[in-house]
């Protein structure tokens, strides 16, 4: 059955509906949820709310966009509002100028660059990490980011190229001491 | 215009980023259980609320019969007797519905509450931002929802700005008083983002007279 079939029966009032949607997609918010908080007690509670808000606002989803799609923006929404509390919006944005040189990295031994690089993804502005995390991690379009985030896609993109240019610089000087 | 499309991640990075906070297996069923509970208690009324309405109404005559006797004109008794002589020209809306001392007393009444509520909604902000919550805020906002229930429904709510503006104000009200007693300081935060999405306070304080002074007077 479509998401289109189950938001109808949904609005009826047919729980087994909110279920299957819950089942069909909760995997998705969940993942997005945990890569943006870091841990399941705030991850769970981000789902929680996005399909409890969901729900009580299905009457007003119009199908412009994908089920999902809508969900995603629901559930950026209360992770983002989420992460404000834990940690401060770190909205400072380098000039595009500041960033290093693009160059392919060398093989080099894991698990340091492995930390290293997912030291520095959690160092980065939230609105560059978010985009990173949604496009380069759990493969999100600019498209989807865009409507998930309430930005033009060109701003997802221009985000994202600054979010890998600050990780290339984080890592530059892994890159030189590695043989 | 700089073009970004072209930009990829080198492969080994995007490999090595691809386990970046990789997520445990879903809770599926814990969590669902936990959604149904939380929309199963926000469709249940609390039981407040069975007494709080006629306890609102009750206050609220009172309050409106004592100042519309407050606010009404001296009228001197009728003569007796004999014809009726005209005593000049009446004020231009002085008779209609809209500035009728009832009517007025409800405009009274709802500058009032709207008072106490940005009162309340300032200092529950204020406690948020220090991260303190207090016990009382959510048994202050079932107090204050009831009044603004009562005004949505009375002469006070013809007015199209303040329909808007009191609806706001019961889903930000309603939402504090649905803290359950073990609430996150999330929650504490997604209220004060939905009254500051809703610029609330901004809009009670234009549409509330400023000084306590002002409070009765302005509307009368």
């Amino acid at each position: 059955m479509t998401d289109q079939a189950l938001i109808a029966r949904a609005l009826t009032g047919d729980p087994s509906a909110e279920r299957a949607l819950y089942d069909a997609h909760v995997d998705r918010v969940y993942r997005l949820t945990y890569r943006i908080a870091g841990d399941s007690d705030r991850a769970e509670d981000y789902t929680q709310e996005t399909f409890i808000r969901a729900f009580d606002r299905l009457g007003s989803f119009r199908g412009e966009s994908a089920f999902s799609t809508w969900l995603g923006a629901i559930a950026m929404s209360v992770a983002l509002n989420g992460a404000r509390k834990t940690r401060r919006l770190r909205l400072r944005e380098l000039p595009i100028e500041e960033a290093a040189p693009l160059g392919h990295m060398p093989a080099i031994a894991e698990p340091d660059l492995r930390t290293r690089l997912h030291q520095a993804i959690d160092d980065l502005p939230d609105g560059y990490r978010t985009v990173f995390v949604m496009h380069d991690v759990e493969g999100y379009t600019h498209e989807e980011i865009g409507r998930a985030l309430g930005v033009q896609t060109g701003t997802s993109k221009a985000q994202l190229f600054r979010a890998r240019a600050r990780l290339r610089e984080r890592l530059a000087d892994f890159a030189k001491e590695s043989p | 215009m700089i073009e970004h499309e072209d930009e990829q991640l080198d492969p080994e990075l995007a490999r090595l980023a691809s386990d970046y906070r990789e997520p445990p297996e879903t809770p599926r069923e814990p969590m669902w259980q936990r959604i149904e509970l939380a929309r199963r208690s926000r469709r249940t009324p609390s039981p407040w609320r069975r007494y709080s309405a006629p306890i609102g109404i009750a206050a609220l005559i009172a309050l409106g019969v004592g100042i519309g006797r407050w606010s009404a004109p001296h009228v001197p008794p009728p003569l007796p007797a004999g014809p009726r002589i005209a005593t000049g020209p009446k004020s231009p809306g002085g008779t209609g519905a809209s500035s009728g001392p009832s009517n007025i007393a409800y405009r009274v009444a709802a500058t009032q509450y709207l008072g106490q509520s940005e009162a309340f909604l300032t200092l529950f902000r204020a406690s948020v931002e220090r991260g303190q919550s207090d016990a009382l805020a959510s048994a202050t906002a079932r107090q204050l929802l009831a009044t603004n229930r009562l005004l949505l429904d009375s002469p006070a709510g013809d007015d199209p700005r303040m329909h808007a503006l009191l609806e706001d104000l019961e889903l930000v009200l309603a939402q504090i008083a649905q803290l359950s007693p073990s609430h996150g300081s999330d929650e504490l935060h997604y209220i004060t983002d939905d009254m500051a999405r809703g610029a609330v306070l901004t809009r009670i304080r234009t549409a509330v007279p400023a000084g306590p002074a002002t409070l009765s007077q302005g509307a009368l």
